[in-house]
């Protein structure tokens, strides 16, 4: 059947002949996995054949929206960008604000597939119907934040930029995509697979737009929805300090890592906490269709960022023996110029800190040294001197440096900002993201420890809760509404569907959709050979006790994670290798 | 008499004023065709914003050769006079009216209730 709110149309770029062309989007994937997150993956699934090269010619960047892109729909401004992922050989898809999913829509596009590379650097422009391929002799080797003033100075503000910087030139597997200067499709080394195509940015302007059946009494309900559900307190945390308002919650329950999670808690997280970070705020921002505005830009000193975000002030900050806000705001610029990850770049560089304390290799920098925090994002992103050993991560640097107990990563992704053996739950969320270890996908830590709904240490019921977050986020990412609308339930999304597709939806079945992008996301990475034995801990979270903080004195031991991971294998319906049966895959 | 004011301290740069407009006025979500364009942007290391939407000047008003523009509570175009000039664009201090198709679009203020007000999440845009 026929749904609105989607375009229903391909566009199709091959860089390699220098054409393009549009075909119809594939409704069967868009009544199966609505958009964006699901719908990227069973088109990936669909179009990159196992052992694909990542950084090779026959990877492909699928830029995805959904249905509610482009609508007034609160939090739908989102941008899915999704490939095979350098870093872990896994599928990876990412999730980027501001404005460029939007205007992707508008131009008459659900979903942009980027096919072969460019003969040599370029950029694409893209205008509603037109393409064009551009030259980028004068953009390439320039940070990302100059790319991008270059390009909106000569196309206007209209356009939506979405480059990269030196870090996906050259080909870094923690290489991130940029927009508006401070939003980013940023892990997995979505950028190098971006660089090793040529391309240095995409810039698009729509001038077209989105239909609905019966828009004014669509648009009253949409606007309702947003007055009464998005703007109430539970959500406008976010307006008043953005993610840092985790910050002293992370610290109080015991979660927030410390000196490359070797412990938890820091007593003096207030030198840098949203209380300091705020008083330095300028503006208030937020992306396209957003109603709650999480974007704070700052200047400290000389250094200016929009953010900087929890992963990054715990990365830059306690997990870095660092507590000065000035330099956490500095290294946020800087990675994002660069265009690097701050999680997997800091993480990479506090492990080198403990490897250097520990006197395994001397990588020349201890935790706390803040100014060689930062020039080592910059040799990380163009693998010159110490940073060419840590450009490709913690897991391939520890294989050849040793240390691999406290390489904090799954699959080659590096551990995001929460301490598990806080929140046990969490270290099986890790291992089992569909693209190494990712937040974003089962948050335990809104069970375990802030909504403390269930008891943190223990392994018990934790298969049932890292599915129930994970099915959740999985289908909200598909709609997609962003993370922040926290109230979000599945009779809304339902609702929200209905209004703007003209199918009925129904709140069953959005746990379906939820469970089917697990799934799929899982399939193309047992297809690619990955199995229980990648569903990993870092031998540090079962061997060392932490010393601080409420989780003092825990570890999570071996056969609590196997018996977390046995628990999730079996609501999921895979086999005790973590493997889907046939009859289940045929389903997808 | 009453017209749109915009507080930039509060705007977010959703565009969600632009959105709810082009769906009254268009039937379909399409900013483009708006008649009010506001965004906040990052230029050269600062947060920059733009304000088209409607101050009641009436500038268009005078200067429309075929006076198909007039003024009550609100500003109204006679389709059937406008010819599509563009002098009402060309003068507009704010750069918010659309010529298209030969005829101009200004704003109306949804006729002294609007959307875009009812709309915006965080009371940057007020009618007072």
């Amino acid at each position: 059947m026929t749904m609105t709110g989607y375009q229903n149309k391909v566009l199709r770029i091959d860089l390699s002949a220098g054409k393009h062309k549009t075909e119809p989007l594939n409704m069967e994937f868009a009544a199966k996995y609505v958009g964006s997150k699901g719908l990227a993956i069973r088109y990936m699934y669909e179009e990159l054949k196992p052992g694909v090269d990542a950084l090779g010619i026959e990877n492909k960047l699928f830029f995805t929206t959904g249905p509610l892109t482009g609508t007034p729909v609160a939090c739908s401004g989102k941008l899915s960008i999704a490939a095979k992922s350098p870093a872990t050989g896994t599928m990876n898809d990412c999730s980027i604000g501001g404005h460029a999913g939007i205007r992707i829509k508008y131009a008459g596009y659900d979903m942009i597939i980027f096919e072969g590379k460019l003969e040599k650097p370029g950029y694409i422009v893209i205008e509603d119907d037109k393409v064009k391929f551009m030259d980028a002799d004068d953009l390439w080797g320039k940070g990302s934040h100059e790319a991008e003033s270059i390009l909106t100075k000569k196309y206007g503000t209209d356009y939506s930029v979405l480059s990269i910087g030196p870090a996906g030139e050259n080909l870094s597997p923690m290489a991130c995509i940029n927009s508006d200067y401070y939003r980013q499709a940023g892990r997995g080394g979505i950028g190098a697979v971006m660089g090793s195509k040529n391309m240095k940015a995409v810039i698009v302007r729509g001038t077209g737009g989105v239909k609905v059946p019966d828009i004014e009494k669509a648009t009253d309900r949409i606007i309702e929805l947003l007055q009464k559900d998005v703007l109430q307190e539970d959500n406008t945390f976010v307006y008043d300090s953005g993610t840092t308002a985790f910050l002293e919650a992370c610290n109080d329950g015991g979660i927030l890592p410390y000196k490359n999670f070797s412990d938890t808690t820091d007593p003096d997280w207030k030198e840098y906490n949203d209380g300091v970070l705020m008083e330095h705020r300028k503006g208030k921002r937020g992306c396209g269709s957003c109603g709650l505005g999480c974007g704070n830009f700052l200047q400290i000193g000389k250094a200016v960022c929009e953010g900087p975000e929890y992963e990054s002030i715990s990365v830059a900050g306690p997990n870095a023996g660092i507590k000065d806000p000035e330099h956490i705001v500095k290294f946020n610029q800087v990675a994002d110029d660069l265009g690097l990850d701050t999680i997997s770049a800091g993480d990479t560089i506090i492990w080198a800190m403990e490897m250097t304390e520990r006197g395994i290799h001397d990588f020349g920098i201890r935790f706390g040294e803040a100014d060689k925090m930062i020039s080592m994002l910059e040799m990380m992103a163009k693998k010159e001197g110490i940073g060419a050993d840590l450009a490709d991560g913690v897991k391939k640097a520890s294989e050849k440096f040793g240390g691999t107990d406290f390489a904090m990563q799954v699959k080659g992704l590096e551990y995001p900002q929460y301490e598990p053996r806080g929140s046990w739950g969490m270290s099986m969320a890790y291992a089992v993201s569909d693209r190494g270890a990712c937040h974003m996908r089962s948050y335990a830590p809104n069970e375990e420890v802030f909504a403390a709904s269930i008891p943190p240490y223990t392994a018990e019921g934790k298969g049932q809760m890292v599915y129930n977050l994970g099915e959740f986020n999985a289908v909200k990412f598909s709609l997609c509404v962003c993370d922040f609308w926290g109230t979000i339930t599945y009779e809304i999304m339902a609702e929200l569907l209905t209004i703007v597709t003209g199918r009925e939806w129904k709140p069953e079945e959005m746990a379906e959709v939820g469970r089917r992008v697990l799934n799929i996301g899982r399939a193309f990475n047992q297809r690619e050979g990955f199995a229980r034995k990648d569903d990993t801990m870092p031998e540090r979270l079962a061997k060392d006790p932490l010393k601080s903080g409420p989780a003092a004195g825990q570890t999570i031991p071996r056969e609590a994670f196997d018996d977390m991971l046995d628990q999730y294998y079996k609501v999921m319906g895979w086999d005790e290798n973590g493997c889907l049966p046939d009859e289940l895959i045929e389903t997808l | 008499m009453k017209r749109l004011k915009f507080n930039k301290e509060n705007c977010i740069g959703c565009q969600l004023c632009a959105q709810v407009c082009s769906a009254m006025k268009e039937g379909e979500y399409v900013p483009s065709k708006a008649r009010i364009a506001i965004e906040t942007y990052y230029e050269d290391g600062d947060l920059k914003y733009k304000d088209d939407f409607c101050i009641l000047c009436c500038i268009c008003v005078k200067k429309c050769p075929e006076g198909a523009i007039t003024m009550n509570e609100y500003i109204e175009v006679d389709m059937a006079k406008c010819t599509g000039c563009g002098v009402c664009a060309e003068k507009c201090p704010k750069h918010v009216i659309r010529i298209r198709e030969d005829k101009a679009y200004i704003c109306d203020t949804c006729k002294g209730d609007p959307t875009c007000v009812k709309t915006c999440p965080q009371n940057a845009l007020t009618f007072e």
